[in-house]
């Protein structure tokens, strides 16, 4: 059976935050942990370069989570303010690690999650795919870090530009140049070479 | 830019940031180049499709976040209402009215309750491995209606799924239902259809009949308007039950943790309790409270609250929540067709005495 689930929405986790903060409730703690492990834990390895203790950090932002429930009501964004949270303690410990004095965005290495298309609908070979996994990996890391937080953390162009210290524009262009190379490289068997 | 300007339109409708404008723009760019277009078709599908999710990963990656979280003493408590009910409030005034209500029932219908030795669940009826799946699924607040590829229609309830991939060309008429749906199957003696939910599989030659499957209720019912059903029970393998028109088998969905009030002494067999009770009919209705729902009725008959409110959540599309749980015991009647959750909330307070907040999607019961 498939599992066809829904793009993360605002509207779900803004619902779980309520009930975390309201009700103390563990399932939807529990349910936010399970929308937003993975992909934190992503980005995070993006800073930090292990996903050990990419891990370590996301687990700790989520017991934050936990301990300040009383006062996440007055969080506008929650996604957001967990990715800042991620992004700034793995930066700190980058800094820690690899005895730096600064991290730039630029350096943030993100792997994407595999891509997936729903079977009933395919549109595009597996061999296609494969053209499109190799574009994506060969983005500039800032296209893809940005490309990675549109399609699947469903960010906001400015909550993107807030997350990253980059202005809306950067992120307009930015998103312009991964999507192009994508559905180039998609296209490319059939077009002539120039 | 202006060459690039395609990919901006592009980029911005994906990330939901395009204007209606902005929209229309990209379309008409994409007019003149149709290779583009579906290669740009090919890519919002990909974008639009989220991986899945490696379930027990993340399970083990929280249990060790639970643990973690569990020495520094911050963990969050487990909830378990179902141990607090039992054993603190079994016999509120509401409870007695519920025990009282269900022993009536229980002595006018065809009633029994067997216990044998527990085995292990096996599905009662084997099925074969499938091919790509095909499945359909209906959100809170909306049902739908469709015909299968064997010429049988479904009527799928709100928050419902439906996988048919096991219908097949080979003759095969196998579907997975979780939720609630009502079947009017094409009769063909040669291939009986077969109906698969967690608890029960439903086998059936051609018939008319409705079966109320979701994991959260505490009961999955199937309910026959019209023809023959046979229902097998998954952990009681060997057994059927015959079912004739215009009766219906109950099943505890959850025997472990639940318990019918009849059934108490029954309780440390822990196998589902089942009972066979006959359709519901309200006054003049000629259609039962059972299938009420396909004609976009909600409608419940002496029904504890606490079930009442599974299907307002899933008729409205929101979460009910009781802060007084004494109040999940009341039995309540209702008839709604296009009264607003308000409305409906309002006539109830009519017969039991409760307040009600609404907050967004959330209605709290107090």
């Amino acid at each position: 059976m498939t599992a066809v689930l829904n793009k993360k929405s605002h509207k779900s986790i803004k619902d779980l935050q309520r009930q975390i903060a309201v009700y103390e409730d563990e399932t939807a703690y529990k349910e936010l942990f399970f929308i937003l492990f993975n992909s934190l834990t992503r980005f995070a390895a993006g800073i930090v370069q292990s996903k050990e203790i990419a891990e370590e950090i996301v687990s700790d932002v989520f017991m934050g989570i936990w301990t300040d429930r009383a006062k996440l009501n007055a969080i506008d964004d929650l996604q957001l303010y967990i990715f800042i949270a991620v992004k700034n303690n793995s930066i700190r410990k980058a800094k820690q690690l690899h005895k730096r004095t600064t991290v730039s965005i630029d350096e943030i290495d993100v792997e994407m999650e595999s891509l997936y298309q729903n079977p009933e609908q395919r549109l595009i070979s597996g061999e296609s795919v494969n053209r499109i996994e190799a574009a994506i990996s060969h983005l500039p890391q800032r296209a893809r870090l940005i490309f990675k937080l549109a399609k699947e953390d469903n960010m906001r162009y400015k909550d993107i530009a807030a997350l990253l210290n980059i202005s809306v524009k950067t992120v307009d262009n930015q998103l312009a140049i991964a999507l192009k190379k994508i559905t180039t490289a998609l296209g490319a068997p059939f077009r002539k070479k120039s | 830019m202006s060459r690039d300007k395609i990919w901006h339109l592009f980029s911005r409708k994906l990330a939901n940031e395009a204007s209606t404008e902005e929209l229309h723009e990209l379309q008409q760019l994409l007019e003149d180049n149709s290779a583009l277009f579906h290669e740009m078709e090919a890519i919002e599908e990909l974008w639009n499709s989220e991986a899945q999710e490696d379930a027990d990963y993340l399970e083990a990656t929280y249990h060790l976040h639970y643990e973690k979280m569990k020495k520094l003493g911050i963990e969050p408590k487990h909830i378990d209402e179902s141990d607090e009910v039992v054993s603190t409030s079994f016999f509120t005034p509401g409870r007695k009215k519920a025990v009282a209500m269900f022993s009536l029932f229980a002595i006018a219908v065809v009633s029994f309750f067997i216990i044998k030795k527990p085995t292990t669940e096996t599905p009662a009826l084997t099925a074969e491995v499938a091919a790509t799946p095909k499945e359909v699924a209906t959100k809170n607040g909306v049902s739908t209606k469709m015909i299968l590829p064997d010429g049988s229609t479904v009527w799928l309830n709100a928050g419902s799924k439906l996988d048919y991939t096991r219908i097949g060309k080979s003759g095969n008429r196998e579907v997975q239902l979780t939720g609630e749906a009502f079947f009017d199957i094409v009769k063909n003696p040669k291939r009986p259809f077969i109906i698969h939910t967690s608890k029960i599989d439903v086998k059936v030659l051609g018939t008319k009949f409705n079966v109320k499957a979701y994991p959260e209720d505490k009961t999955v019912e199937t309910s026959l308007v019209q023809g023959s059903v046979e229902v097998f029970v998954k952990n009681r393998p060997g057994e059927k039950f015959l079912l004739k028109p215009n009766q219906k088998l109950v099943l505890l969905n959850n025997a472990e943790t639940d318990v019918l009030p009849k059934a108490t002494l029954n309780r440390s067999a822990k196998l589902p309790i089942i009972a066979i009770d006959h359709l519901t009919y309200r006054n003049n209705d000629t259609m039962a409270v059972e299938t009420s729902w396909m004609q976009n009725k909600l409608v419940f008959e002496n029904e504890a609250f606490a079930e009442v409110a599974r299907k307002m959540e899933r008729w409205y599309d929101v979460r009910i929540q009781f802060r007084n749980k004494t109040l999940e015991d009341e039995l309540l009647n209702g008839d709604f067709r296009k009264e607003t959750l308000k409305q409906a909330l309002e006539a109830l307070r009519i017969t039991t005495d409760f307040r009600y907040k609404i907050e967004d999607k959330t209605v709290l019961i107090y």
